[in-house]
């Protein structure tokens, strides 16, 4: 079991929840709405900053980061051979930044923190009968704690290919993992229950 | 503790898992063995509403499982046997307090409880710690402490000590055996209940003894040979 909170004293770890994940929203915003290279930059370079201010060194910060720059790093890969280079270095420049924002988000905020503040902000959603606000908050906790477990499962799916001298297929790699990851959704579905964690209004 | 099971039966895409049972319960601790598929955890399951009857009734300390599944789950506390799955958020004392939020304690309150149940298993150092760093022994008595914070009056556990080492098993059968509430104990460690009140033995999704440990063991190492 992993998260992907990092425990800490930074000014990120005190600042509230709610004001990291609305400027999170909002800096995203202005990430889409801005082309500018030069913004883009001075953007890349804040992320980086407040970044390394959480002390993580480069060893932890790459391994949690390098999922979703190789992503970026297709996609601009993408855009260079389907557009311009032009617009390639703004889709680098503005994903790079946004996650870089996004991973100090989620480096300093407690899984607990983000179910509190998602619930809260679907009250109005429930008043008026659309959601069960402490479900939606709950899910989203979910995904947070269980997302680098489904990753963990494909490592050892992919070792288990390698320990038989199987060839790693997209079909053998798939099917065991859905089943896992399933199975895996059903028992904590029980553990849930069982603790009353949705029985909270 | 007061648990009745009245012609319950328990059933699964259409099969019969476990058979028309009926019996009461009020020995404070309940050990219960059987053969693999014999039906044990179903009947775990009955008892806390996770799996309600498709005929007959389950009550527990007054409350019907399918009518009043949410108060019969307050009154009983499971641990499962996997108890990787039963941490939901992955630093512990946040996991342990996530089970208070019903309450509607105030931030004190909740913080007080979680430390008072960390201090009762000898975990307290491991308040901040991340589940998956813990070791098998640690991670059950987190579990543990993760069900007994809101004081149900019932704890399952289903197979405790599975696949934990000798150190473990050790800790934490002491663990049990120091518990103050009604027990119900599946287990394949039969020194683990050796010393119960009363073991129930289930053979092919029907009860096949009922009474002293001894002799129910007896009668499970018959059927197991």
């Amino acid at each position: 079991m992993k998260t992907l909170y990092v425990e800490g004293d930074t000014f990120l770890h005190r600042l509230s929840p709610r004001v990291k994940l609305v400027s999170l929203a909002l800096a995203s915003l202005l990430l889409f709405l801005i082309d500018s290279p030069a913004f883009l930059v001075i953007a890349l370079l804040l992320g980086g900053g407040i970044h390394a201010s959480l002390r993580l060194g480069w060893r932890l910060s790459f391994s949690r980061l390098w999922p979703i720059l190789l992503t970026i790093a297709a996609v601009t890969v993408f855009t260079f051979l389907l557009n311009s280079p032009g617009q390639a270095l703004v889709v680098l420049l503005r994903l790079t930044a946004l996650a870089l924002f996004a991973a100090a988000v989620t480096a300093t905020t407690s899984t607990g923190d983000f179910i509190d503040e998602v619930t809260v902000a679907a009250r109005p959603l429930e008043r008026i009968g659309l959601v069960k606000a402490a479900d939606i908050g709950l899910s989203i906790g979910l995904v947070i704690r269980f997302l680098p477990e489904i990753l963990t499962r494909y490592q050892a799916i992919r070792d288990a290919h390698h320990a038989r001298g199987l060839k790693l297929r997209p079909l053998t790699l798939a099917v065991p993992l859905i089943i896992l990851t399933l199975r895996n959704a059903d028992e904590i579905a029980a553990a849930i229950d069982a603790r009353g964690i949705r029985t909270q209004k | 503790m007061d648990i009745r099971f009245e012609q319950a039966e328990a059933r699964f895409e259409g099969r019969t898992v476990l058979h028309p049972l009926t019996l009461s319960l009020d020995e404070r601790r309940i050990g219960v063995i059987g053969l693999n598929g014999s039906g044990k955890t179903t009947f775990a399951r009955m008892v806390n509403g996770l799996v309600v009857p498709a005929v007959g009734h389950v009550m527990v300390n007054g409350f019907d499982t399918a009518k009043d599944g949410e108060r019969v789950r307050a009154e009983t506390g499971f641990i499962f046997q996997n108890p990787q799955n039963q941490i939901i958020l992955p630093i512990l004392k946040e996991d342990i307090a996530l089970g208070l939020k019903s309450r509607k304690l105030s931030k004190q309150e909740t913080e007080s409880a979680v430390r008072d149940v960390l201090d009762r298993f000898g975990i307290a150092h491991l308040a901040e710690r991340r589940a998956h760093e813990l070791s098998g022994g640690e991670l059950q008595l987190a579990a543990l402490a993760s069900v007994l914070v809101t004081k149900p009056n019932i704890l399952i556990m289903d197979e405790p000590t599975n696949q934990l080492d000798l150190k473990n098993r050790g800790l934490v059968e002491r663990t049990i055996h120091g518990l103050d509430e009604n027990v119900i104990v599946i287990s394949h460690d039969l020194p683990l209940i050796a010393d119960f009140d009363r073991v129930l033995l289930f053979h092919e999704g029907r009860l096949a003894a009922d009474g002293a440990a001894a002799e129910t063991i007896a009668r499970y190492r018959e059927i197991a040979t």
